[in-house]
């Protein structure tokens, strides 16, 4: 019943696999003259090129503040649906929204939120003559920009998956704690985070891997300005392909990117293969 | 280039056993496929339609999407040179790039073959000619202009819009106030987008990109020069731009100019559709244009021409041309121009029609005028034509974006700008 | 339970949950106002012209090429769907209950195939696509979208599958049925609410894509999130449109995930039973 699947991912998903290793180590470029020069050229580059190096760093900025916030924010509505307001159970549903806006009109839409002449925000805050600060005109304001707008598209996947692990917490534990005087405070930190801890590391291991492909937020909200203070690596090797026309260059981009995503699931993996043979 | 290598030949392999499976059905003889992006001449000639077919018996498959998308997609459709693509819109920014990599398929011949040649602008008309070839037809040439209200400049004490760019940061800095800013330009980063107006100031003041452009292609973009421009440019736009200035693109210029936030603007002809449309602009009757301020080294108003060119796959390039003449013809000009809001168009013919006139008259009485002189005072090579200019440009963009957003000083900014375009020139 | 509804903690604790609320929503709430305002009031505070609204956007709508986008985008996203639940289920049961040497490999694999980045995918898949015809096919896009969808159908529905219990199946083989008898007679309709999740999680990835269908399709299977962007021209950013046109892309997902959601969190509850 597995060789289906195998098939379709082979066919489907492996050979345009294989296509990008393989372009990453010609030197194949759209516009230049094809020099049959094949190698592993173009991770040299790679490895000696600042902006680069400097991309990957933009990419881990992003990815950890992003999914730093997805998480806690995350589990925060989530704890908060199930221990304060138990009740509004039609409070789950609207939660989840954010999740199904398309990345693009995220992005179009945190856009016009965060440009200070267009945004609403900063109308509302003008009528107490407050100003509110540029984000997208600073480095570090348009790398919290998009952290911000991937943030609110991203928390509710955080918090259906503790949801579900919280509804698997067993409430007797809860109970037996409240017993014995603890406050709801207590018991949360000294019972049920422990308890949540495995969906947590999966989670954020999960939201890291996205948020390294990160494009549409970035292609949109920034263009990976100021200056190239938010060209994470993908957009790097997007511009690399489309604007230089450098496609093998691009190509190795992408394999750096796959091979370092590939570390990283090899954790979720195993992560998952422990709870699933639990 | 094509892919003809071991890349393609696996590929080719690799595909081969679903290939026979999916063949898709060819295209009928009788139609002819144009992409174009998304600009007012773009969309009235996609209304016009079947005015191409009624006349050729012919069925014009016009496909108009934005800009970005058709950026992404065609150096990728011209790669796989599909023979599916009979027309395609080519800016002049792009053409020396699009020849050198054989993606087009010169015209020459046709063109000199045409009545109606010489009714073309001659400045557009060769804009396209690289090689001793004529690559594409213009239906498009847009200077820079300025548009700017009139109730604020006056209250700030200006009875006529500033001539030099010393001129508009003084006025600037006087209307300057709580909610109202001087001054807004592009900023974002990007060879269509601060590229696009930057080097007016730039040149203005006597900056150049190459030491003696085309003889001698040694980058000189860091020279005291440009340095003036870059303080100048930087000044305007943070010291007497709205908020967020540093990450705008025209439609955040255009949006504060018709929201009223901004008094002066610079851009392309466009500010006159931006501006002036009562639907979309509130002060649309207290905003007249003015030409682009002057520099100690004369005035350089931007220049962005577009044209219509044939694919190196197309098929059948005499069918290609018979659409291309009738879309950059004297009758379909003439109907966008009066059809559409703000269209252009690039023959002397439709300039001198009565209806044409009348009808931008009756919007604003300069603008044509203001228009004819900016065309005539931009240089064809304002933005360098060379086929790496695209990632010269941005390389360029992002570092003059640093500089605005003061990630970096000018100098710093010019200096590494100089530095990456060596580095991409000897690639 | 001790009782602490009045408890001033509570208070902080639901003035959170207000926060994150107005966080959550207000985006949404400003999309909407932009979907209803004419061009020339787009920007200036909703309270200084509340009522100026139109529905000339609808109509711009209407008139662009995004109604048949959105035929496209549902006709890919769609199918591409429910192929990969076809082809994936299985493969997810066998999975499941199979031997768990396998299992280590098979989570890795499929997740590195989730992970690997567009950017470098899509070239290769372009050239492959113009050698065979695909492009700006359904099928094509279909195809494209399997590559999103059929390793997280695997993943998801082995987790969903996992939870039934052996015992289940084995007294169905017992019965005489065959293993793909008893994975659709018994198994499936237990794992109901965790499918049902699987394929909503499917359908909004591929739903979602920007990517693959900018590179691969043109004219004729252009898709709505790409069709978006057309709004985007030189001339004038068509904000109103732009805004309604991303509240329509969200219609159609959103009641299947308010209603859907507790499939969801039932599903995910497989993957982190702790």
């Amino acid at each position: 019943m597995l060789l289906p699947a195998v098939l379709a991912v082979g066919i489907f998903a492996i050979i345009p696999l294989i296509g990008m290793f393989a372009l990453s180590l010609t030197d194949f470029h759209l516009i230049k003259k094809w020099d049959q020069d094949i190698g592993f050229h173009n991770f040299v580059k790679l490895y000696n090129n600042k902006r680069f190096i400097a991309s990957v760093e933009v990419m881990l900025l992003l990815s950890v503040f992003g999914v730093f916030f997805q998480v806690v924010m995350g589990t925060l509505i989530a704890v908060g649906l199930e221990k304060i307001i138990p009740r509004w159970r039609f409070m789950r549903g609207i939660f989840v929204v954010p999740f199904v806006v398309p990345a693009v009109a995220v992005a179009l839409i945190w856009l016009s939120l965060l440009t200070p002449t267009l945004s609403p925000i900063n109308d509302f805050f003008e009528l107490f003559n407050i100003t509110v600060p540029p984000f997208l005109t600073t480095q570090y304001g348009a790398i919290t920009a998009i952290v911000i707008a991937d943030t609110w598209a991203s928390y509710p996947f955080v918090m259906l998956l503790i949801l579900a692990a919280l509804q698997g917490i067993s409430s007797d534990l809860d109970e037996a704690a409240a017993l014995d005087g603890a406050t709801k405070i207590q018991i949360f930190f000294k019972i049920t985070l422990p308890l949540l801890i495995p969906a947590l590391l999966m989670v954020a291991l999960f939201r890291f891997i996205e948020t390294l492909k990160h494009f549409p937020l970035i292609y949109i909200m920034t263009k990976g300005g100021p200056g190239r203070s938010t060209q994470a690596t993908n957009y790097f090797a997007y511009i690399q392909t489309f604007q230089n026309s450098n496609v093998s260059y691009g190509a190795a981009i992408a394999v750096f990117l796959f091979l370092f995503a590939a570390i990283i699931s090899f954790f979720v993996a195993r992560a998952n293969a422990r709870i699933n043979d639990a | 280039m094509q892919l003809k290598n071991p890349v393609k030949n696996l590929f080719r392999a690799t595909a081969v056993g679903v290939a026979t499976l999916l063949a898709m059905p060819t295209q009928a003889a009788e139609e002819i496929n144009v992409v174009l992006f998304s600009m007012s001449y773009t969309q009235g000639l996609a209304k016009l339609a079947d005015d191409f077919e009624a006349k050729t018996g012919i069925k014009a498959n016009i496909e108009v999407v934005g800009q970005d998308v058709f950026e992404n997609r065609i150096t990728l459709t011209f790669t796989g040179k599909t023979d599916d693509l009979d027309v395609v819109h080519t800016p002049v920014i792009q053409l020396q790039r699009w020849v050198a990599a054989d993606w087009l398929q010169p015209m020459t011949k046709s063109v000199e073959g045409m009545d109606t040649k010489d009714d073309i602008l001659a400045g557009p008309l060769d804009a396209y000619k690289v090689n001793g070839e004529q690559w594409a037809l213009p239906f498009f040439a847009e200077a820079g202009m300025m548009a700017y209200r009139k109730d604020l400049l006056a209250e700030a004490g200006y009875e006529t819009p500033p001539a030099t760019w010393e001129e508009v940061l003084e006025a600037a800095a006087a209307i300057k106030k709580d909610g109202v800013a001087g001054a807004a330009m592009r900023v974002a980063p990007g060879q269509g987008f601060n590229m696009f107006v930057f080097p007016m100031i730039m040149r203005a003041y006597g900056g150049k990109f190459f030491a003696n452009y085309p003889d001698d292609l040694t980058p000189a973009i860091n020279s005291p020069e440009s340095l003036k421009g870059l303080e100048v440019y930087s000044s305007l736009m943070n010291d007497y731009g709205p908020p967020g200035i540093g990450n705008f693109n025209y439609n955040e210029v255009a949006a504060a100019m018709q929201t009223g936030q901004v008094a002066m603007i610079f851009d392309g002809t466009a500010v006159a559709a931006w501006t002036l449309d009562p639907e979309k602009s509130q002060y649309a009757d207290k905003i007249d244009l003015a030409p682009i301020p002057t520099g100690p080294e004369g005035r350089s108003p931007a220049i962005a021409v577009h044209g219509l060119g044939i694919p190196a796959g197309a098929p059948n390039p005499e069918l290609s041309f018979q659409f291309i003449e009738w879309a950059t013809s004297e009758e379909v000009l003439t109907k966008i121009a009066i059809n559409e809001a703000f269209a252009d168009f690039t023959r002397a013919s439709v300039a001198s029609n009565e209806e044409v006139i009348a009808k931008y008259q009756s919007i604003h009485p300069k603008f044509l005028d203001l228009k004819v002189q900016m065309l005539g005072d931009a240089i064809g090579h304002y933005r360098p034509l060379l086929p790496q200019w695209p990632q010269l440009g941005a390389a360029i963009g992002e570092n003059i974006n640093a500089a605005i957003n003061g990630l970096m000083s000018n100098e710093e900014a010019l200096a590494a700008a100089e530095e990456e375009m060596i580095e991409i020139l000897e690639e | 339970m001790p009782r602490q509804d009045r408890n001033p903690r509570r208070l902080l604790g639901i003035l959170m949950m207000l926060l994150f609320f107005g966080f959550a929503l207000l985006p949404i709430a400003w999309a909407l106002i932009l979907s209803f305002r004419p061009a020339s009031h787009l920007f200036e505070p909703i309270w200084q012209s509340p009522t100026m609204l139109t529905l000339e956007n609808f109509r711009s709508l209407l008139r662009s090429d995004f109604p048949h986008a959105l035929l496209n985008s549902l006709v890919t996203a769609g199918t591409s769907t429910v192929l990969a639940m076809l082809i994936g289920v299985p493969g997810g049961f066998a999975l499941a209950k199979g031997r768990s040497q396998k299992r280590f490999i098979a989570s890795w694999a499929l997740l590195l195939l989730r992970m690997a980045p567009p950017v470098g995918f899509v070239i290769p898949l372009f050239l492959i696509y113009l050698n065979i015809g695909l492009l700006d096919t359904w099928l094509g896009l279909i195809a494209a979208y399997m590559v999103l969808t059929l390793p997280l159908v695997v993943w998801s529905s082995w987790t969903s599958l996992a939870q039934i219990p052996d015992e289940l199946i084995e007294a169905s083989l017992l019965d005489g049925a065959s293993l793909f008898q008893s994975l659709v007679k018994v198994v499936i309709p237990a794992a109901r609410p965790g499918l049902i999740a699987t394929g909503v999680l499917a359908f909004l990835i591929a739903w979602n894509d920007f990517f693959f269908a900018l590179i691969i399709t043109r004219g004729n299977t252009v898709t709505a999130p790409v069709s978006v962007m057309n709004f985007v021209s030189y001339a004038s950013v068509d904000w109103g449109s732009i805004a309604l046109a991303s509240v329509v892309l969200t219609l159609p997902t959103l009641p299947v995930i308010i209603f859907a959601n507790k499939y969801i969190v039932q599903s995910m509850g497989g993957a982190v039973k702790g």
